[in-house]
């Protein structure tokens, strides 16, 4: 085979390895997709699978929202994770630039600790967390409360190193610029700096709004009437019966998927940038 | 201690300036690390503490009980099969991720049209919550009802339907199945990244120095590619081992047991019997093992060398 024969035969082999990934990723999500939007008999015909809907139907949503009262859930996912959120970016704007601008003793030490915190298993610390919270009555008074500080806690190392790293790429000479042109620190930093690190704050958001959504394990645990229950929470609840609606399930999951997704794909660049930034460093 | 480096020419005047500097960075810091350590450490300690305690939910009877916990979780008769099935789901899940994401990676690494789309699509997943999609491999391997029987049976690959999610075995695979399906993302941006911050440079010499595209491959791209693959992979292996939603969404460990993980196990014992002593125990065998694995790992890998 000549250099060229080899090119064209590298060339189709990445053709192949690259639809062979998108297939692998749209199919499971096709199927949950089409099988919310058919109806119950169509789901469950054992004589036929159908790879696309019959009858299309919009049942499955309805049922969800109008017997499984969806809407609590969605309310109670979008409030939690836009709160832990806005949390998490503003502590890890001053976290982040503490680490990136300063040296101080126990810096290293606090780094170390950031990492190991990734390495607890969560269980570990939802177990007394459980205790505490239910002595403070939060289990029964105030569910969002506990599971909010434990979102926060739970993504704030991650989100802090990675947005030190972004505060790492400014060069320290811009901000001084702007301070001997004037302007106080406070200033500069509102002024010239938090524009450039634009991209590291909606990363972070981003993390700490799907970390938030997806959780599951702590929301079981920290939650007891179903009013408080979260997505995923509110959709577990409907494994365990006899009868599983995999039509109403499949509309939840769906539901569920699509802020996360559309999220990810308008800042997909950023998004990657922070979780290449975050991760290797440290 | 402030000091001057050439990203920070800070030049303190006055005394007071200079303690007032000093204090900053705590300042800064200071919520985060309250949090942590309220919310974080004192829970982590606390949980310690319990492991070697007779303490279960609700019952007034909680006292110190020496390594109980630890003689019963030793003694218990499923614990061979979790430790098995622990291992198979972690080494299977790692290397799955692995080795796909790479080739997505490498795949991805020369532009081409549309690649920004490609990607935000193939990168999906990562978004994804673990419950829905173990929501979505449950339906899909539904013994019943299931595509993924269908498919096979047009295939002629299998003849009659398969109780994917009822067999030992099977069950495990189909979790591994999803844990791959959702990890790959990670392993491919990370590598991806990786990948692009090789200097061109260096593949122009070492073509004009006559090396050929196995060569370039192991001489430059993997040592440039290494302490990004060893720290991935370290954070990976302690993430996948410690997480468990898709267990508990998948087959909640059954067939009896049959994948039912560690920290799945610990987390079944520790809500539905509220035995938060024997559960804590486990969490410390967990724990310490992470801590061997990770330092064994860097030592095996020599990750400051790879540097």
């Amino acid at each position: 085979m000549g250099n060229k024969g080899k090119r064209r035969a590298v060339a189709a082999l990445r053709v192949i390895i690259l639809a062979f990934f998108l297939l692998f990723v749209i199919l499971p999500i096709y199927w949950m997709a089409i099988t919310s939007f058919k109806p119950h008999a169509e789901i469950i015909n054992t004589q036929q699978v159908t790879y696309f809907p019959k009858t299309f139907t919009l049942e499955n949503y309805k049922e969800l929202f109008e017997i499984f009262n969806y809407g609590d859930f969605l309310k109670n996912s979008i409030i939690l994770s836009v709160l832990t959120a806005v949390a998490v970016t503003i502590l890890s704007v001053f976290g982040g630039y503490a680490l990136a601008r300063y040296r101080f003793r126990g810096k290293t030490a606090m780094l170390l600790f950031f990492l190991v915190t990734q390495m607890v298993p969560g269980i570990l610390v939802i177990i007394p967390l459980y205790t505490a919270y239910a002595k403070m009555g939060l289990i029964a008074d105030a569910p969002h409360l506990g599971l909010w500080i434990f979102y926060v806690i739970t993504n704030l190392p991650f989100c802090v190193i990675t947005m030190r790293s972004f505060f790492e790429r400014i060069p320290y000479s811009l901000e001084e610029a702007a301070m001997v042109d004037g302007c106080s620190r406070m200033k500069s930093l509102r002024k010239i700096v938090l524009p450039v690190m634009f991209p590291g704050i909606v990363a972070v958001f981003v993390f700490a709004f799907i970390g938030a959504w997806n959780e599951l394990i702590a929301g079981i645990i920290f939650t007891s009437e179903p009013s408080a229950w979260t997505i995923p929470v509110g959709l577990k609840s409907l494994i365990g019966k006899n009868n599983v609606k995999w039509g109403a399930m499949m509309a939840g999951g769906m539901l569920a998927l699509l802020p996360t997704a559309i999220m990810f794909m308008v800042v997909q660049k950023y998004v990657v940038e922070g979780l290449t930034a975050g991760s290797v460093k440290e | 201690m402030v000091q001057n480096r050439k990203k920070e020419p800070i030049i303190v005047k006055r005394n007071q300036n200079y303690r007032k500097r000093m204090m900053e960075p705590y300042a800064l810091l200071m919520p985060v690390l309250v949090l942590l350590l309220v919310v974080f450490a004192v829970p982590l300690i606390n949980s310690f503490i319990m492991a070697f305690q007779k303490y279960r939910l609700g019952s007034p009877d909680i006292g110190f009980n020496g390594l109980d916990n630890f003689r019963k979780l030793f003694a218990d008769d499923d614990l061979g099969l979790i430790l098995k099935n622990t291992v198979i789901y972690v080494i299977c899940s790692v290397a799955g991720q692995f080795v796909l994401g790479l080739t997505l990676a490498l795949a991805l690494w020369k532009k081409f049209k549309g690649r920004g789309i490609y990607q935000s699509v193939v990168f999906l997943p990562w978004a994804f919550s673990a419950f829905v999609v173990g929501l979505m491999f449950r339906w899909s391997f539904n013994g019943e009802y299931g595509v993924v029987n269908d498919l096979l049976m047009k295939l002629g690959v299998i003849k009659e339907n398969i109780a994917w999610l009822g067999t030992p075995g099977y069950s495990l695979f189909v979790i591994i199945l999803a844990m791959i399906w959702i990890g790959v993302p990670f392993f491919a941006i990370m590598i991806l990244a990786a990948l692009q911050s090789i200097p061109e440079d260096i593949y122009e010499a070492a073509s004009i120095d006559g090396a050929g595209a196995v060569k370039k491959f192991f001489r430059i791209t993997v040592p440039y590619i290494k302490p990004t693959i060893i720290m991935t992979l370290l954070l990976r292996t302690i993430w996948i081992l410690n997480s468990f939603d898709l267990i508990v969404v998948i087959t909640n460990g059954g067939p009896a047991n049959y994948s039912m993980t560690l920290p799945a196990y610990m987390y079944t014992r520790a809500f539905s019997g509220y035995d938060f002593g024997f559960a804590s125990a486990i969490g410390v065998i967990l724990m310490t093992a992470l801590m061997v694995y990770t330092l064994i790992f860097l030592k095996v890998t020599n990750y400051e060398e790879g540097m």
